[in-house]
Order: structure tokens, then C-alpha cells, then sequence
């Protein structure tokens, strides 16, 4: 694999990862990572809605609101993991506004709910400030964020613009002004769309590359196709015809387990062609084919495995064909 | 449709019974695993049984909301009939399937219509702008109104059966915390201290409350706080209604009418959150009535030992394709059961139904009802 190809891993500092429910944007969030870290990038991973499993998936413990390492790649770079809840990173914005005291103690975790509930998008805009924080200080080479799953990915990262309409002045203006202001800096920030090579998430992943893109002023990373099956042209033979260009005769029974296994993988394979199809056409952008992994349950050796196929060539849409 | 799989034999129960008997289904489960589709095949599958049906949803994918009529002509928040379900069934006795879009904001404003004592009042609190920026985001508010709305529908007689898809979460007990959430809001003691006893505008002598203000007064402007302050005290008067309303709910969704119905894939991590679904619909009392497992890879045939020692350094070639694949799609189906297993163990005496990985999206009725007929059985 030649350098050009992996430039994008590291073209902007702060990388959010998004997709509907189901696609495994988390996973590839984490495989991101590792494979930035193997690029000898100093990584930070943060989750937004922390599922259970993702430090222990990177190398590490359960992610909590500590930066902690989670995993050195030896010569290279590493992986730190953390969540940013709600109220810490309300505190935090106080505290570094100089808010102390009486107000502090007014505004913090107890009344948070009360705050968040008179002020829409309030906790997710804090989140983000805090990202933003974080990018300022340039505390890691890359952040990758794993965005809320399923369909609040959107109105997460829309806070910043929604906020404004309820919001006129005051602190957290500005806060959503200096949010607003990198999410449309692609040099600061950029957003990775994660699919699956199916229809409903295809058109969903069109959908929000819409979304992210018009009205929240993001730039696009490669658009991410998980879960790919490899491609078997012999599949388009019966296996009997199969046989015959290996000169084997097999069994009639060997004929009946392989097909029971062709006529599923046919149409796996050509709904699979056809989607990725519409995405190179619809999005226009540089794709990312991951592989199905042959398993229900993730292990860190699978994710290298993703890791791996991160580092590898992207698919120009306009080859796809 | 795929390969076969078919509903697993060795569980007690069926959901046939289920969509026969239920006036409310609830279904639930993690994002990503067709729970929008199973809803709206249990909704054919009652229809076809010849129940008058109703499924609300909150944000189904686009070829489901063509199916079921919900393009985007559709008014929110109203049944519409969804055509093509008569003439499927076995005749004369077939029922209707209606379908609704959820729209959480419409629903509150339903809400605070019933719960004020007049036109005056509601008014107040439907045109303040804290309440319209907030009413479709407050905590946990898309889902308690999936379940006011579920009541509002169930209430008006008007239904056989009402199914009401929950909209997906990592922690998807939300929907049943919901009701404990919005009272908890109005039991908070800054809330309180604002609306107790107070005219508008009057002077908040509260500490607590003072300092809230004044934190938000800091944060946000003075503008907001005016109005928050507003909202709140307009909120107080119909805080009794909602009380009540959420006390209803609950002992509602606990009654023998109420039937939940939790769906997975077979993904340790999907399979992970419906464990936990399971467990917390245990725990709450809320009569768990069946599980259903989507999107299942389906289980190739065994080679046989003499012909797989045959098929050995293939290479590369069509051969070789076939025999990986198969290997593959064998290795996955095979630990797909294996996670299931666990489910089924969870799910004791509920049936657990296997669905296979579908070929195309499900875009019309005739679609549903094939899924509608794995799902149910015949007859």
C-alpha cells in the first residue's frame, strides 16, 4: 500500500464517527484508532454514550471520564480512551470561565437537568465544547469521536446551530459560536460516515451525509462500508461447473451443501454490488470496504484485523461500476 | 426471502396467541435489528386475524413508511389505513391495519390541550417559547409520549389491538423509566421551589431556586429565564393531570392486557441488550410475552468428511469460492446459534422466534405478510 493512500487518517484533528443503529460505527470508531496509533499517532478515543465493552475491545479497561492509555503500539503510536459525561463537562466549562463559588454550586450536576431541560442540545453542545477544549490544547494528534448511535447522531452535532435559536447571548452563545466554528473547519474537524452495504442504510447514510454536511457544515472523511463480504465470482457458476474446472467430480451430496450455501451468497453478493453502487453515486466520495468478520462477537484480535483493512487502499467511487 | 429457518420448535406459546388476545404491544430492543418491521408484521398478522389494528411508529425507514403509507404527504400524529392488507387473509373476517407516525411534540400539546382547564390556559403554555423549543427534546420526552400516545389510543375503544414500536436506545428500558423521569423533573426541588405558590414574576425567594436563576441568567441570558420561569409555573397547572396520566401508564403497561415483545439479532452485542431487556421487564413486572431474533444467517448443509477431505488444496477457482464460502457462512450461522442459545435460556417459558436475514427490504404489505406468516405460523 503506497503512502497516498492512508493521508486521510490523519487529516484532521478531530474525526467523528456516525451512523444509524446496527452498522457498527462504534467498532469501526475503535479500529480507527488502532490503526491511526499503528500510523504512530498519539490517539484519543472518545465515546459519547459509552457502550460497555469498547476500552476492553481497544486493549484497556472500561472507558470511564479518566483519559487512560489503552494500548501502545511498541515503535509507534497508542490509543488513550475516555467518555465525556454531561454534567463533568458542565463543571468543567464553569471552572475554566472562572465560574466559581455560589454559581458553580447553583449550576452544577444537581441543577444540570433543570439547565439542560430549559436549553435544548445544552448537554450535547457541552460535550462538544469540551471536544473542542481538547482539540484547542492539542492534547492528542487525533480524537476520534464515536457519535451517539442510531438516530441522534444528527441532532448531536446539530446542537451547536440549534441552541442559537434559543439562546441570544450569554456564555453558552459563545460556546456554541467556537463549537460551530470547528465543526466547519475541515482542517479541525471532520465527520466518517459508517455503512452497511444494504439498502435502508445506504439511503440512511445518504440521509445524513445530507444532514452533516448542509447543516451542520461538516466535511466528509471516506464513507465507511462495514461488514463487506468478499467477492466470489466462482459463486456465479453451479458448484458442479465449479468442479469441473478443478477436474474434480464431487458427490451428489457435496453439490447439494455447496449450493445450499451459492444460492444465499449470490444474492448477498449482487444486493451487496448494487448498493455500494448507489453509495459511490449518491456520495461521491472516497470508500472504505471493511470485511465481515466471520463471527457474532468482537474480540481485540478482530479488531486488528479491521485495523488492518483501514490501512488499506480506498475505493475511488468513480471506479466503481 | 432466504434460505429457510423456521420458528423454534422447542419453545412453549406462540405469538399467534398473542396477536389474538393482546389489546397493547410493546416492542423494544436495540437499534439496527428490522424492530420497526416486526412491529408492523404483527400489525398484518393481527389484521389478517381480524383485529382492528394500529401501529405507531417514530421513525421507520423510508421503503417501511411507503409500505405503510407514511411517505411524507402523510400528516403526522393521525391513523391512516393502510391499504392492501384485505384480500390477503383467509376472508371474510379480515381485520384493519392502521398506521402512525409518532410526533412527540403533537402529542405533548394533546397532552397539555386534556390536562388544562381551558382554551386560555393551554394557550399560555403552547405558545411560550421555552416549552416549543423543548417539548419534543425534554428528557426523556420522545418516549414517554410513545407511551401517551399508546394510552390516548388504547383509551378511545376505538382499537382491538394497538402496537406501539418504542424508539431504539443503547438503555432501551428508557421508554418504561419515562414516566418516573418526567415526575422526577417536576419533584425537583428548584422546579418546585419556582412554580410553589407563586405568581408570575413574582419574586423567587428560594436559595436554590434563586441561584438557579441566576446560573442560568449567567449562562443563557436574561431572556430564557423569563421564560423558563413562565413555563415552569404554566407547567404546575397541569402537573397534577400529568401525574396521574403517568400513574395510569404505568399500572396500564403492567395490566394482562399489555403484551411486550423484545426484538434482537443474533450479535453478542444486540443479543447483550436484550438480555438486559429481558431482565429489567422481569424485574418491573411488565409481562414479557415473546422474543423474536432477526436477521439470522442461514446454516449451510455439512460436507461430508470424505467429500471435505476431497475438496483439500483447492487453490484458487470457482471451487475454491464455493468451499470458502460455504466454510464462511457456515462458521458465522454456527456461532450465531451458539449466541442464541443464551437467549433462549433467558427467555424461559416466552416463545423465541427465529426470523432469517432477508433478501430485499420489506417495501409492501405482501412483504410484511410473508414475515407476518413467520412470525405467527398458519393458523
Amino acid at each position: 500500500m503506497g503512502d497516498i493512500d492512508i493521508d486521510w487518517l490523519l487529516d484532521t484533528r478531530v474525526a467523528i464517527v456516525a451512523g444509524k443503529g446496527g452498522v457498527g460505527s462504534s467498532t469501526v470508531a475503535a479500529a480507527y484508532a488502532l490503526a491511526a496509533a499503528r500510523e504512530g499517532a498519539n490517539v484519543l478515543f472518545i465515546a459519547v454514550d459509552a457502550r460497555p465493552g469498547m476500552g476492553p475491545l481497544l486493549g484497556g479497561r472500561e472507558l470511564d471520564h479518566n483519559d487512560r492509555v489503552l494500548r501502545k503500539i511498541k515503535g509507534a503510536g497508542q490509543v488513550r480512551g475516555r467518555t465525556i459525561p454531561a454534567d463533568q463537562a458542565f463543571g468543567d466549562y464553569l471552572e475554566m470561565k472562572g465560574v466559581s463559588g455560589l454559581l458553580r454550586r447553583a449550576s452544577s450536576s444537581a441543577s444540570l437537568p433543570m439547565i439542560a431541560a430549559a436549553t435544548p442540545g445544552l448537554e450535547h453542545l457541552l460535550v462538544l465544547g469540551k471536544i473542542k477544549e481538547l482539540e484547542k490544547d492539542r492534547s492528542a494528534d487525533l480524537i476520534i469521536v464515536d457519535a451517539p448511535p442510531a438516530g441522534h447522531a444528527a441532532p448531536f452535532l446539530r446542537s451547536a446551530t440549534s441552541i442559537s435559536d434559543v439562546v441570544n447571548s450569554g456564555p453558552i452563545r459563545e460556546q456554541a459560536v467556537e463549537v460551530d466554528s470547528m465543526l466547519r473547519d475541515a482542517e479541525r474537524c471532520m465527520a466518517m460516515i459508517v455503512t452497511l452495504a444494504e439498502e435502508t442504510p445506504v439511503t440512511e447514510a445518504i440521509e445524513l451525509a445530507g444532514e452533516l454536511t448542509i447543516e451542520v457544515g461538516l466535511a466528509l472523511l471516506p464513507v465507511v462500508v462495514n461488514a463487506c463480504w468478499p467477492d466470489r465470482p466462482g459463486l456465479a457458476k453451479t458448484p458442479a461447473m465449479a468442479a469441473r474446472s478443478h477436474k474434480i467430480k464431487l458427490s451428489a451430496d457435496a453439490k447439494r451443501a455447496l449450493a445450499s450455501s451459492a444460492t444465499f451468497g449470490r444474492a448477498r453478493l449482487e444486493r451487496q454490488h448494487l448498493q455500494i453502487e448507489r453509495l459511490a453515486a449518491e456520495l461521491e466520495l472516497p470508500m472504505l470496504m471493511l470485511p465481515r468478520l466471520v463471527t457474532p462477537r468482537l474480540t481485540p484480535h478482530h479488531l486488528g484485523e479491521l485495523a488492518d483493512a483501514i490501512l488499506a487502499p480506498l475505493t475511488d467511487p468513480s471506479e466503481v461500476s | 426471502m432466504a434460505a429457510t429457518a423456521s420458528p423454534d420448535s422447542t419453545s412453549g406459546g406462540s405469538l399467534g396467541d398473542v396477536i389474538r388476545t393482546a389489546e397493547l404491544l410493546v416492542t423494544t430492543g436495540p437499534g439496527g435489528v428490522g424492530k420497526t418491521t416486526t412491529s408492523a408484521a404483527l400489525g398484518v398478522a393481527a389484521a389478517l386475524a381480524g383485529r382492528r389494528v394500529v401501529v405507531v411508529t417514530v421513525d421507520p425507514a423510508r421503503r417501511l413508511a411507503d409500505a405503510l403509507g407514511l411517505d411524507e404527504g402523510a400528516a403526522a400524529d393521525e391513523p391512516h389505513r393502510v391499504e392492501g392488507v384485505v384480500g390477503l387473509g383467509d376472508g371474510p373476517d379480515d381485520g384493519e391495519l392502521w398506521a402512525l407516525m409518532l410526533d412527540a411534540g403533537s402529542t405533548f400539546d394533546r397532552l397539555v390541550r386534556e390536562q388544562t382547564a381551558n382554551e386560555r390556559q393551554a394557550k399560555v403554555i403552547l405558545e411560550n417559547s421555552v416549552y416549543r423549543a423543548i417539548s419534543g427534546s425534554l428528557a426523556g420526552a420522545q418516549e414517554y409520549m410513545a407511551i401517551e400516545r399508546l394510552h390516548q389510543l388504547h383509551s378511545s375503544g376505538e382499537w382491538d389491538l394497538v402496537i406501539v414500536d418504542t424508539p431504539p436506545s443503547r438503555h432501551a428500558i428508557g421508554l418504561l423509566e419515562a414516566p418516573d423521569r418526567l415526575v422526577g423533573f417536576l419533584s425537583h426541588p428548584v422546579y418546585r421551589a419556582l412554580t410553589a405558590g407563586q405568581r408570575a414574576f413574582a419574586k423567587v425567594t428560594n436559595a436554590a431556586a434563586s441561584m438557579f436563576l441566576w446560573a442560568v441568567r449567567r449562562l443563557a441570558g436574561p431572556q430564557i429565564v423569563e421564560d423558563t420561569v413562565e413555563f415552569f409555573r404554566s407547567l404546575s397547572e397541569i402537573e397534577p393531570g400529568l401525574r396521574r396520566r403517568a400513574g395510569e401508564v404505568a399500572t396500564l403497561l403492567r395490566a394482562d392486557v399489555s403484551s411486550f415483545i423484545v426484538v434482537s439479532s443474533p450479535r453478542a452485542e444486540a443479543i447483550g441488550e436484550a438480555e438486559h431487556l429481558v431482565g429489567a421487564l422481569r424485574d418491573g413486572d411488565f409481562p414479557l410475552a415473546g422474543v423474536v431474533v432477526n436477521l439470522i444467517h442461514p446454516l449451510p448443509e455439512p460436507l461430508t468428511a470424505k467429500d471435505r477431505a476431497l475438496l483439500d488444496d483447492l487453490g484458487e477457482g470457482p471451487l475454491a469460492d464455493h468451499l470458502n464460502w460455504h466454510d464462511e457462512l457456515s462458521e458465522l450461522a454456527i456461532a450465531e446459534r451458539e449466541e442464541l442459545a443464551a437467549l433462549a435460556d433467558l427467555a424461559e417459558d416466552v416463545p423465541v422466534v427465529e426470523l432469517p436475514l432477508l433478501d430485499i427490504d420489506v417495501h409492501d404489505v405482501e412483504g410484511l405478510a410473508g414475515l407476518a406468516d413467520l412470525l405467527v405460523g398458519h393458523g
